[in-house]
């Protein structure tokens, strides 16, 4: 309203007489833009007096406050439990510090990474790429499971039969371009102690191991099925996983293939029919190869002798196929031997 | 210019099947012109659907062949006389790069990102076990305390900083700060691998990692592949006119872009050059319009076509002394360099081979 941009003296005199209609609301308030505007403006406490960023000293201007902000007012805690979505206090999402969920990180930008970027993933596309003549369109992709032929009725619901020969539907293979060039999606490092049914000390060193080498939280598995043969007992911890993605992943990778696979002795590389035919390739570590690990070596005398173990490691790739998932792993610096097996 | 290496692409119609199938299983004909398996393969195919239409003697001026190529029986010849062949001379380039040696300097955000991240991570982590990797009274364990003490966190890269003290919400940098720096944490992290020693020795200082700037760089040596290890590094040669392009020649013979590329590569550089021709597709491509065509022969050349190779140099160094090309000089050069050394014409068909990095 008209009263609000009117001088200091006006308003003042209008307050006296009408304050309800100065009530403040969002859509009457005017913001001043010019310096001239502020000029008949009484000084606030708001305007901030000009400071040196060289001056600003947290610390010193809490430890001087006579006494400390109480943090039940100033700081948020996150519900310990979801009440649902009308409850008035609700938890923030995971990306906030204050959240319960929050987990730090990136930390770093792994050199690997890095160098996929830079060097790999453009390479890849260099050698996968398929011509395909302008205005040509790709062909229609077959059925993919069959369809029931016969007489009887009930083939009329059922839904449509694996494909012949094969139990597994495997992925389809589309043509690489720029959008999908196979990355290395995560990677798995799974253990096996199956001493541990007789003595539980070998998974927790399995679990150390584990843990000091891929800097991921271990977790551990049951048996399922008792083997007498392997000394295996149903329901039983044997086994110790952690699951890398990101950064880890890119540290354990370009650790394992510069510091721990050159060293150990008369390595051949990886099998060529290593993988399971969707892009997902796996080779094992023995145990004298895993004390090669810094994290280990560093300390080498505090693990118990013959209780290091020997690990898997899966690299899942976004690779749809076999044969682009070694590419992929052979131009980070894993060679292939033998037969290569699609 | 060889006959060899025409790319026909005006053809006059009249063409049955017969006579264009007969024409592209004449590849195996020396002295017959370069056409691309998967364009013979496109007109083939446009062709047996469109058959009914080609009976009709209906022009098909979108089918681009090699009009030479063609074995044109009595019955075939047409009425009107042969019209005059226009082709592109057809050129294999190499895209010759240096990837980048090192990890790129980080920006200021993501510096001070890192080192927040970091900090965050210290205040939420489980404390450090220092018992599994110190063992009691040892001079290390007495080493690491003393440290700690000395930095109040177990982390050595995120400065002077207690998380679970009583001002661990004090974990941001204030302005003009060095602790986000990677080349202060680096030296933070050599102080503390420094073999633990007695008080009264001094500290054995461990060897200092090579500068990320090296001599080239400061001199500026655009012959060094020592410079910029940070980017990708491409090769440019001057040619006999005086313009910078990448190395390049005619196809010759029947052989490929990969092959190529490779002959290129030798009869540019030399042969010390340890390179690697990456897969066998082109990866761009440049063409030439000349004002009026050059009549050669038969033919008429109306310009040229180059197609890229990409191909990475894994050690050596050119050397243009034998080259057969007559190129004067050679150049490694960043994306922003090259884009100044070449034509904007050039450039314009050039950038999308450029990486950014």
């Amino acid at each position: 309203m008209a009263l609000r941009e009117a001088p200091t003296a006006l308003r003042r005199l209008a307050r006296s007489t009408c304050t309800s209609c100065l009530r403040p609301s969002p859509s009457n308030r005017t913001y001043s833009s010019a310096a001239a505007d502020d000029a008949d403006l009484e000084p606030t406490s708001f305007t901030p007096p000009p400071r040196d960023a060289s001056e600003f000293n947290p610390v010193g201007q809490s430890r001087a406050r006579p006494k400390q902000l109480p943090a039940s007012r100033y700081r948020f805690r996150s519900p310990k439990f979801y009440r649902g979505p009308l409850h008035p206090h609700q938890p923030p999402p995971p990306s906030d510090p204050s959240s319960r969920l929050f987990v730090p990180g990136p930390f770093s930008l792994p050199r690997l990474a890095q160098t996929y970027t830079s060097t790999i993933a453009p390479d890849m596309l260099a050698q996968t790429y398929t011509h395909v003549p302008l205005g040509q369109q790709r062909g229609p992709v077959g059925q993919r499971l069959r369809s029931w032929e016969g007489e009887s009725p009930y083939f009329a619901g059922r839904p449509l039969r694996a494909p012949k020969g094969n139990a597994v539907l495997l992925p389809l293979h589309a043509p690489i371009t720029f959008r999908n060039v196979p990355k290395i999606e995560r990677v798995t490092v799974h253990t096996m102690a199956s001493e541990a049914i007789k003595d539980s000390a070998y998974l927790h060193v399995a679990g150390m191991v584990v843990q000091a080498v891929t800097n991921v939280r271990a977790e551990t598995h049951r048996a399922r099925n008792s083997i007498l043969q392997w000394g295996l007992k149903a329901g039983r911890y044997v086994s110790v996983t952690a699951d890398l993605r990101g950064e880890d992943m890119h540290n354990f990778l370009a650790k394992v293939v510069e510091i721990v696979l050159p060293r150990i002795k008369e390595w051949r590389g990886l099998k060529g029919s290593s993988g399971d035919s969707t892009g997902n390739i796996s080779f094992g570590i023995g145990a004298e190869g895993v004390a090669l690990f810094p994290e280990v070596e560093v300390n080498y005398d505090m693990y118990p002798p013959k209780m290091i173990p020997g690990m898997h490691i899966t690299v899942h790739t976004t690779a749809k196929n076999d044969k682009e998932a070694r590419l992929l792993l052979s131009s980070i610096g894993l060679p292939f031997y033998g037969k290569l097996v699609n | 210019m060889e006959a060899s290496v025409r790319l026909l692409h005006r053809y006059e119609m009249s063409a049955t099947q017969h006579t264009l199938r007969r024409a592209f299983t004449a590849q195996a004909h020396p002295a017959k012109g370069v056409i691309c398996r998967s364009c013979r393969a496109g007109i083939v195919r446009r062709h047996a659907s469109s058959s009914a239409a080609a009976a009709e003697a209906a022009p098909a001026p979108e089918i681009n062949i090699l009009a030479e190529q063609i074995p044109r029986t009595a019955e075939h010849i047409p009425k009107a006389a042969p019209a005059v062949t226009q082709s592109y001379q057809m050129r294999a380039g190499v895209v010759l790069s240096r990837p980048p040696q090192i990890t790129r300097d980080l920006t200021p955000f993501e510096k001070s990102f890192f080192l927040y991240q970091r900090r965050l991570n210290e205040r939420l982590a489980l404390p450090f076990t220092r018992y599994f990797y110190f063992r009691k009274d040892t001079p290390a364990d007495i080493q690491y305390k003393r440290r700690v003490k000395e930095r109040q966190t177990p982390a050595r890269d995120i400065g002077k900083y207690n998380a679970y003290g009583a001002e661990g919400w004090n974990d941001e940098l204030l302005v003009g700060a060095v602790e986000s720096e990677p080349e202060h944490q680096m030296q933070e992290l050599l102080k503390d691998a420094e073999e633990p020693t007695k008080e009264e020795e001094t500290a054995t200082s461990l060897e200092q990692p090579m500068p990320r700037i090296t001599e080239a760089d400061k001199l500026n040596d655009q012959k060094s592949l020592n410079r910029l290890l940070q980017r990708t590094l491409y090769l440019l040669v001057q040619n006999q006119q005086g313009r910078w392009v990448f190395p390049n020649d005619i196809l010759q013979g029947r052989e490929n872009l990969h092959m190529a590329a490779e002959r290129v590569l030798v009869q540019t550089g030399g042969i010390n050059m340890n390179t690697w021709v990456v897969g066998n597709a082109p990866i761009g491509y440049y063409k030439f319009d000349l004002l009026k065509p050059v009549v050669d022969g038969p033919n008429q050349v109306l310009g040229e076509k180059v197609f890229f190779m990409k191909a990475r140099i894994m050690a050596g160094q050119a050397d243009l002394a034998t080259n057969l090309f007559g190129l004067k000089d050679f150049k490694w050069l960043s994306g922003e360099e090259l884009q100044t050394h070449v034509s904007p014409l050039y450039w314009k068909s050039v950038r999308g081979m450029i990486l950014e990095r």
